[in-house]
């Protein structure tokens, strides 16, 4: 007990510190010239609703990967994506194994990022500000906020203009894009079958099956803590 | 055969192994007729790919064997708040290394950040046991001599993955011997020369471990490949530690006209 109550006199004077402080550096950086606030409601929106569907207890795995599909069906720009995590090897698969490729990479996505994105149920996402590429692009930088203390994670996601409206074409989690993430691992499977696009759909293929076995941590439900 | 004879012996059956693993660890480059697939490898930049492959996976058995278990072990009997101690104060002895790198840099404001938290953190925070130097403004930040290097544009050079330390290409390398220098816990002689730098060194593995049991299983499950999953987010993550966590919107590849039908392949379009 003396012990807390030697933390808190300890800490009475830090928190007059923390006030001082605050006052001079609390004012915020002026937002920069070229931002987009239209690019920024849409990741607010957008990134709402992938929250919902991950944190919803409701949902089964099936349920969380179906509506998790259609968010990013009709959000992300899946057929660009797809063609740029093949590299050099864009021009290497038939029409038959190109279409085959797209079904499954839109499967495989969906399954990687229900799982990857499990541990973000319940938290919040604050838009910190945004800047026009170009004329025809866009970049949000948000940050993932948690409730347990942990420290925040930064988030900036990479728009098309499309049609008068957004497609999200990649997205980076603290210095990582994900989209040259997956690529690397795309085309280094190739490179290693000789060439071979086959291999590509076999892992493909595998990783799908292992999520659909249960081999993935997958629901909300299922992340204690 | 006397000692000395005898060691140099071993050392050069050593070497002789190592060099006909490295030779037979090449990877091959494609033909120069295809421009697209040499232009792939010098990007991929792995000439020695099947020697990292195999030491990065002694490295996930010795993972399975020790260090994820005694991570796992760590996480599950020591409370959150001692683990939380532990973190602070290993990142509180990084200080001396971390100020000198922001010095090299000419970042005198993230220095000044650095010496405030060693000051604040050492005193009030007893001894680095605590963090209250975060809730006054001087939240935690890395640096190394590889960054400093890169800030210097030095190239990072051909991957290297080694038993052990994990990626560590060239310039990277060169910069954790170097802050070795840097850092006054190498100087400290406690029960042999190298008892402090080794406990540090081993306390601080596993309690990075620890805290990356869940993510790293996820990486690895929901990977084709997690050599080159790892490869890329080692690179990744080290420009945007470089960048000092700024996204850059002007290194970005172009993909404003990709697509499976109109465009040639992004690694085919002329770069200069």
């Amino acid at each position: 007990m003396s012990r807390l109550n030697f933390m808190r006199s300890a800490f009475a004077p830090v928190a007059f510190c923390v006030a001082l402080l605050a006052s001079t550096v609390g004012s915020l950086p002026a937002q920069a010239a070229n931002a987009d606030p239209a690019a920024e409601a849409w990741v607010s929106n957008v990134s709402q609703q992938a929250i919902k569907i991950i944190s919803d207890k409701s949902l089964d795995r099936t349920g969380r990967e179906a509506q998790f599909a259609a968010l990013l069906g009709t959000n992300a720009d899946m057929q660009r994506i797809a063609a740029f995590c093949l590299g050099q090897f864009l021009r290497t698969p038939t029409p038959d194994q190109k279409n085959e490729y797209i079904k499954l990479f839109d499967n495989f996505v969906v399954k990687v990022y229900v799982t990857r994105l499990s541990d973000y149920h319940d938290e919040k996402l604050v838009i910190t500000g945004s800047q026009l590429k170009g004329d025809t692009q866009a970049l949000v930088q948000s940050q993932i906020n948690f409730t347990n203390g942990r420290e925040p994670v930064k988030v900036t996601w990479w728009l098309l203009k499309k049609d008068g409206g957004y497609k999200l074409f990649d997205v980076n989690v603290v210095g990582v894009w994900l989209a040259q993430e997956q690529r690397s691992a795309f085309t280094s499977v190739i490179n290693n079958h000789g060439g071979d696009f086959t291999a590509l759909l076999d892992h493909l293929k595998q990783q799908i099956a292992d999520a659909e076995n249960g081999k993935l941590p997958t629901t909300a439900a299922t992340t204690a803590q | 055969m006397t000692v000395v004879a005898r060691i140099a012996n071993a050392g050069a059956k050593t070497a002789c192994i190592v060099l006909a693993v490295a030779l037979a660890g090449c990877a091959t480059r494609p033909d120069a007729s295809n421009p697209a697939a040499v232009k792939a490898f010098e990007e991929t930049n792995d000439p020695i790919e099947p020697l990292n492959r195999y030491f990065f996976e002694l490295n996930r058995f010795l993972d399975i064997i020790i260090l994820k278990p005694v991570a796992t072990w760590y996480q599950g009997v020591v409370p959150d708040p001692a683990r939380n101690s532990v973190r602070h104060f290993m990142d509180n002895l990084d200080s001396p290394v971390i100020l000198a790198n922001d010095s090299l840099q000419g970042e005198w404001g993230r220095a000044g950040v650095t010496a405030s938290r060693f000051g604040i953190n050492t005193t009030i925070g007893v001894l680095g046991l605590f963090d209250p130097a975060t809730g006054m403004g001087y939240p935690q930040h890395d640096e190394d001599f590889g960054q400093t290097l890169a800030t210097w544009d030095t190239p990072e050079g051909p991957y290297l993955f080694l038993p052990i330390l994990g990626p560590k290409p060239p310039r990277d390398l060169a910069g954790y011997a170097v802050d070795q220098f840097f850092d006054p816990l190498t100087y400290i002689y406690w029960n042999g020369p190298y008892t402090v730098p080794v406990a540090r060194f081993v306390v601080n593995g596993v309690d990075i471990r620890s805290r990356n049991l869940k993510t790293l299983d996820q990486i690895e499950r929901t990977s084709v490949d997690y050599y080159a999953t790892v490869r890329s987010l080692y690179r990744q993550m080290r420009v945007n530690e470089i960048a000092n966590g700024n996204v850059s919107s002007e290194k970005l590849p172009d993909i404003e006209n990709l697509n499976f039908d109109t465009n040639e392949p992004q690694a085919v379009a002329p770069t200069k």
